[in-house]
Order: C-alpha cells, then sequence, then structure tokens
C-alpha cells in the first residue's frame, strides 16, 4: 500500500458509519479497500445512490470498467456536490470498500480526489463514509 | 461523527464555489431568529402558534444518524420470536431489508436518517414529510381515536395526534408488519403501537422519545431517544428511491 492507501484507510477506519439507504455489509466489505486512478466513463445523479463508472488501466494495460456507488444525491448536493461535478472524462483518485461479489468491478466510494487535487467526500453509506480534509496528506 | 461530516462539508464548501440559492438550496430561511453575523439562532427561544400551541413547523435532521438501533438503545428486549427474526436478518447481513428495495422503513430508523423530514402543522392534521424515499406521514389531530378495529393493516399504521402541555404525543397502530425498524433487522409486528413524544425545547432543537410497545417481538416496551436540530436556509429534496436502484442485485451473505 502506498502512503496515500494508508492514510485513507487510516481515515475511514477511525470514523464512525455514516449512512445508506441499504444494508452496506449485505454488499460490501469495508475491510477490503483499494485505491483505484480512472477516468470518468459515466456519471448517474440518481436516487437512492448517485453512481459513477471508471475505466481503469490494469498493469498489463487492459482496461477495466468499474461501477463506483456514492451517497444519496440530496445529501450530496447540500454538502456543495453538483449533478455536474464530476464529468465524463475527469480522472479521479478514488477509494472504495469492495463489493462482496468479486465478479462485480464495484466499489462503495469513500472520498474522490479530483485532477486538481480537491479531495471530496462521496457520501459512502460503509464505516467510515465520513472522510475528513485530510485525504491529500499535508493539506487542511 | 456530526464534526467529521461537518469538516467534510467545510472541505467541500470551501473547495466547490456554491452557485446563488440554486433551487431551494441556500436560499434564506425568512422569518427565523439570525445572530448578528447571519446565522440561525438555534437557541432562540420556540416560537407558538397563532392559537397558542408550540410550533413544530420546520425541516429537521436526526443530530445523530442511527441505522441501527443498538447504537442508540441500551438494551433491547427481543422476545423468542423476536430474537428468532432478527438473528436470521443479522445471519444473513439485512440482505432482506424490503427499505434496500424501496419500500417502507421503520419509523425508527425513518426518523434517524442523514435526510431531514418536514413538520407542517396544521388545524386537524399535522403531515410528516420525510425527504428519504420521499414519503408523507398524516397524523390525524381532530379529537378522533384510533380505529378499533383494523381491516387493512398499513406499513406506516394509522396515527392521530394530540398535546401533553408543550409535548406533541402521536400515537399509531395498526402497522401491517412488515416494515423493519432499522438496517439491523429488528422486527416488527401487527401488534405494535407507536408513541412518539416531540419537544421543541427551543427555536433550533427538539427531542423525541419514541416508545415500541409491540408484545410478539419484545417482551415489555422499550424507547428511542433522539434530538433533532432545525434546518435552515434549504428545504426538501426530490428522493425517488425507484429511479436507480442497483444495489439489491449484488446482496451477497
Amino acid at each position: 500500500m502506498d502512503k496515500l492507501l494508508s492514510a485513507l484507510v487510516a481515515v475511514a477506519l477511525s470514523t464512525a458509519v455514516v449512512a445508506g439507504h441499504h444494508s452496506f455489509a449485505a454488499e460490501y466489505n469495508a475491510n477490503d479497500q483499494v485505491t483505484l486512478v480512472g477516468t470518468i466513463t459515466k456519471v448517474e445523479w440518481t436516487n437512492p445512490h448517485t453512481w459513477f463508472f471508471i475505466d481503469v488501466k490494469g498493469p498489463e494495460g487492459q482496461v477495466v470498467n468499474w461501477a463506483i456507488e456514492g451517497g444519496a444525491p440530496t445529501v450530496l448536493y447540500r454538502e456543495g456536490w453538483k449533478p455536474t461535478s464530476l464529468k465524463v472524462g475527469d480522472q479521479v483518485t478514488v477509494t472504495i470498500a469492495l463489493a462482496k461479489d468479486k465478479s462485480r468491478k464495484q466499489g462503495n466510494a469513500y472520498l474522490v480526489k479530483l485532477p486538481d487535487g480537491r479531495c471530496v467526500f462521496a457520501g459512502s453509506s460503509g464505516p467510515g463514509g465520513a472522510a475528513t480534509d485530510n485525504c491529500t496528506p499535508g493539506r487542511r | 461523527m456530526r464534526r467529521a461530516i461537518g469538516l467534510a462539508a467545510l472541505t467541500l464548501l470551501s473547495a466547490i464555489p456554491l452557485g446563488v440559492a440554486a433551487q431551494w438550496q441556500g436560499y434564506p430561511t425568512p422569518r427565523i431568529p439570525r445572530t448578528a453575523d447571519g446565522k440561525v439562532n438555534l437557541s432562540a427561544p420556540a416560537p407558538k402558534t397563532a392559537d397558542g400551541q408550540p410550533d413544530l413547523n420546520g425541516l429537521w435532521l436526526a443530530s445523530r444518524a442511527v441505522f441501527d438501533l443498538r447504537l442508540a438503545v441500551k438494551e433491547i428486549p427481543l422476545s423468542p420470536e423476536g430474537k428468532r427474526i432478527f438473528d436470521e436478518r443479522q445471519a444473513t447481513q439485512s440482505k432482506d431489508d424490503p427499505s434496500a428495495r424501496c419500500l417502507p422503513t421503520g419509523l425508527p430508523v425513518r426518523a434517524l436518517l442523514r435526510t431531514p423530514f418536514k413538520i407542517v402543522q396544521g388545524p386537524g392534521t399535522t403531515a410528516i414529510l420525510y425527504e428519504s424515499s420521499t414519503r408523507f406521514r398524516q397524523v390525524l389531530t381532530d379529537g378522533r381515536p384510533l380505529p378499533k378495529e383494523i381491516d387493512w393493516p398499513a406499513w406506516q399504521g394509522f396515527s392521530i395526534g394530540r398535546w401533553d402541555t408543550d409535548t406533541f404525543v402521536i400515537t399509531t397502530s395498526g402497522f401491517n408488519g412488515k416494515a423493519w425498524l432499522d438496517q439491523a433487522g429488528h422486527p416488527s409486528s401487527d401488534a405494535m403501537t407507536i408513541t412518539e413524544r416531540f419537544r421543541r425545547r427551543d427555536f433550533g432543537h427538539m427531542d423525541m422519545e419514541m416508545i415500541i410497545d409491540d408484545r410478539k417481538m419484545y417482551t415489555r416496551p422499550w424507547s428511542i431517544n433522539a434530538e433533532f436540530i432545525l434546518q435552515a436556509d434549504t428545504e426538501l429534496l426530490e428522493f425517488i428511491c425507484e429511479e436507480n436502484e442497483r444495489d439489491s442485485a449484488g446482496f451477497r451473505r
């Protein structure tokens, strides 16, 4: 794990359960997290949860499309997100809890880091969903 | 947790330039007490309606979101039948939770979500409008009693309300027993009566005691206590749960 991921996981594990309209544990494993870097291919600003999809290039150059679940749009909206905050083509870094069903390339997002370094809380429904503002180490 | 969310929100607000009052978000709620710096004065006195009753009107949000009632209640007195059902739901990671498929949540967890609800206090009816899944409850305050016989039990039951000095007391029965009280899977039955006691302590704070009396699922009545904070400069937002429910297809034990 790189330093960034360690920092994120530390943040995630130290904070409390946030929210969701469904049981997080039925779908995701909070202890099975990865950080992915990819390019947004689709954004769904929808109820009950937001979703976006990213193309992630593997070590052999193969591209895999991942489905990333975020918080409820009304919750994100009040926190400053807009339906247009993420755009197709944006390169993002996301830390996700992986789906239990490994045949699904899917995760529940804790934090999304935008190309300009801004970090945004993704409203995850999982343990540790309440991210803090130190997702870029050293920046407060 | 509130602090963490606050920090996250702060980061966002400083990072993303906000438009001016997009839809209802950010439009200053009129006619509410504010301090010199424009912030809502949450500790101002609780208002009264024209007829002198405490005024509960407003948008309210739980000060602490709770999805598993064990985190808010010391001991939940499950009956043997209640425990059997609860254990089964726990063992299957709550994958059969109706609310995960956009069916109604039980009243306890619905009050404690991260989405607010609005109280609209009118003559004869007080409406509770929940943002989550855009649902409403009608609490009849016209003096009628609860129906003696329930020939059509309901997800949300049938509610009447009355004032006990400055506390609004809602009594609800006639439940169909399908809703889970929380995401952990605490069950309910058609024998359940829920009593909610709301008291607006000051302008910005409302306390609630919710008493669950369901002798099929629990051995005695038990209470959930919560605090709600008035939400200003925002309004209910649309939440159509059925729009894009992708989760239930991925539920695994």
